[in-house]
């Protein structure tokens, strides 16, 4: 069991080299969009200062708690897309019968595709993350620990997710807009507090949406240091990684090859 | 007359390519209601927690069909810099030139179709949105005058600036990192996420009198609460900001044309 962890992180830290090696062939490129995601990412974290210089304090939370929002559902999403690229592309590949490739090697199927690529935004997202929460919350030791473990948490549950919305090409031919949408509600909610909605919204951030697990609950844990809602961050990122790989194996039976003739080098 | 017949006849063919591609159009359609959802619960919540009826003059209702008149702006701008960067490139511009049109016309007029035919999708579907969440906000006529007298001007301003950037393709080696940062620069200084009324003093008269404000917050605060007075100045703004990016552009674009190489084949 932990020899076979122990080989998968090792093709982990291998696809990771190799993408990375080959993004950096298109330097100037692979920096722009890292460079350009970062500021995006700047413009919303002067919003909320300009909103919490009127409004200092919204239901409890406080210009501090949202750079937390902000930091870890930007590292956690900049992890994921990171090491897990393809997870961006899944449904267009499923829906492309380009899966052919991936079939033919000894590892799993699923991990195997989701690491072969990387995300240059993704790079910008990761170094936003954990720069804003580092030089503006300013946080002790545990604290930046406990952030750092929960962006792990935020990361599989964007990957789980990711898999999730992928996996519906194999179920409706071709999912890649519905895909795209959805992960784009998922992103958005999950830069709110789950206080902001009421009623049927705040049901759907635990369930079809479930931005609660990356945004809401692990910002509460850092708040107050629990362990509860630390837990429930995770749980939830377990949930929602499970759901997908089970969708993912599951829809892989209707699968339709698109019989490309496809190099990989 | 003849001339601009012609480059009306380019507008509407412009129009008319963009309708035949709804579909696409549509598909931001989401991304806007998720968006005008989200504040709307953000700023009906600062309105309870506050107990104010009117913030930076605005009240809720006026606040939520500001920022669905500023999210159809914006959302509606077509991608003038990549497409002259690109005509650039690839050379495409030097047939662009032996036409009887001028590019910087031809560009314009193309745009100010494509953007007319997108504003008026995402306007209508942020109107029933806006509408759903929050209810009409009084009627007035000099509002829709003030859009539709504004609107014009704040397009071709935004054309402008974005055509001068993929000009700089003549010298740059990648304009897009310019393009995002010129994009971000406009959501905050344009007022597209919060009405510059929530500024601090001391920067709010500096950001109404750029460019920026008059290409988003002035038409959209015209609209949800015009006064004629105000509507004048803008007006006056956006003449100046034209008149002062034209000349700029000739400057430029006289340059850009000695750098132009064509060899034949």
């Amino acid at each position: 069991m932990y020899k076979k962890l122990g080989s998968y992180l090792a093709l982990v830290a291998a696809y990771f080299r190799l993408n990375l090696r080959s993004q950096l062939e298109y330097r100037g490129a692979f920096l722009s969009q890292a460079v350009a995601m970062f500021l995006n990412n700047i413009v919303w974290i002067i919003f909320w200062g300009l909103f919490f210089h009127r409004f200092p304090v919204l239901r409890g939370w406080t210009m501090n708690d949202f750079i937390t929002l902000w930091g870890i559902v930007a590292a956690g999403f900049g992890l994921a897309h990171m090491v897990c690229g393809n997870v961006l592309i899944l449904a267009s590949l499923i829906a492309k019968g380009q899966l052919d490739a991936w079939m033919m090697y000894p590892r799993a199927l699923l991990p195997h595709i989701l690491l072969g690529r990387m995300s240059a935004t993704a790079c910008g997202d990761a170094l936003f993350g954990y720069l804003v929460y580092l030089i503006l919350v300013k946080p002790d030791v545990p604290h930046f620990l406990l952030f750092t473990a929960l962006t792990v948490s935020v990361a599989m549950a964007f990957v789980g997710f990711g898999v999730f919305t992928g996996s519906l090409s194999f179920y409706l031919g071709n999912a890649e807009a519905l895909s795209e949408q959805w992960r784009f509600a998922m992103v958005t909610f999950s830069t709110y507090p789950a206080t902001l909605f009421e009623g049927a919204v705040k049901l759907l951030l635990y369930t079809l949406i479930p931005a609660a697990f990356v945004g809401y609950l692990p910002v509460e844990a850092l708040r107050s240091f629990s362990p509860g809602d630390a837990a429930c961050a995770v749980g939830g990122a377990f949930a929602v990684l499970a759901i997908g790989v089970l969708a993912f194996y599951h829809g892989l039976g209707r699968y339709e090859s698109g019989n490309l003739m496809e190099m990989r080098g | 007359m003849k001339a601009l017949n012609k480059y009306l006849a380019v507008a509407s063919v412009a129009a008319r390519s963009n309708l035949a591609y709804f579909g696409e159009a549509a598909s931001r359609l989401l991304f806007l209601a998720v968006i005008l959802y989200i504040f709307m619960r953000l700023w009906k919540v600062t309105y309870t927690e506050t107990g104010a009826a009117q913030l930076g003059g605005f009240s809720l209702e006026q606040m939520l069909w500001y920022l669905a008149v500023t999210e159809s702006i914006m959302l509606s701008a077509p991608r003038v810099a990549l497409l002259v960067d690109e005509d650039v490139r690839t050379g495409a511009l030097t047939l662009q030139l032996v036409r009887p049109l001028a590019y910087p016309m031809y560009r314009l007029w193309t745009t100010m179709g494509e953007r007319v035919v997108r504003f008026a999708v995402n306007g209508l579907a942020a109107s029933v949105v806006a509408w759903v969440l929050v209810g009409p906000i009084p009627w007035n006529p000099l509002g829709l005058l003030a859009l539709l007298v504004s609107l014009p001007l704040a397009f071709a301003i935004d054309f402008l600036g974005n055509f001068l950037i993929g000009l700089g393709a003549f010298w740059l080696e990648d304009t897009s990192g310019l393009v995002l940062i010129y994009s971000r620069i406009t959501m905050i200084l344009g007022g597209m996420l919060i009405p510059l009324e929530f500024f601090p003093d001391a920067v709010r008269p500096i950001m109404q009198a750029l460019p920026f404000a008059s290409m988003v917050y002035g038409p959209a605060r015209a609209f949800v609460r015009p006064d004629l007075a105000e509507l004048t100045v803008l007006v006056v703004r956006q003449g100046l900001a034209v008149l002062a990016f034209s000349v700029l552009i000739g400057l430029v674009y006289r340059m850009a044309l000695r750098r132009v190489f064509a060899n034949g084949g």
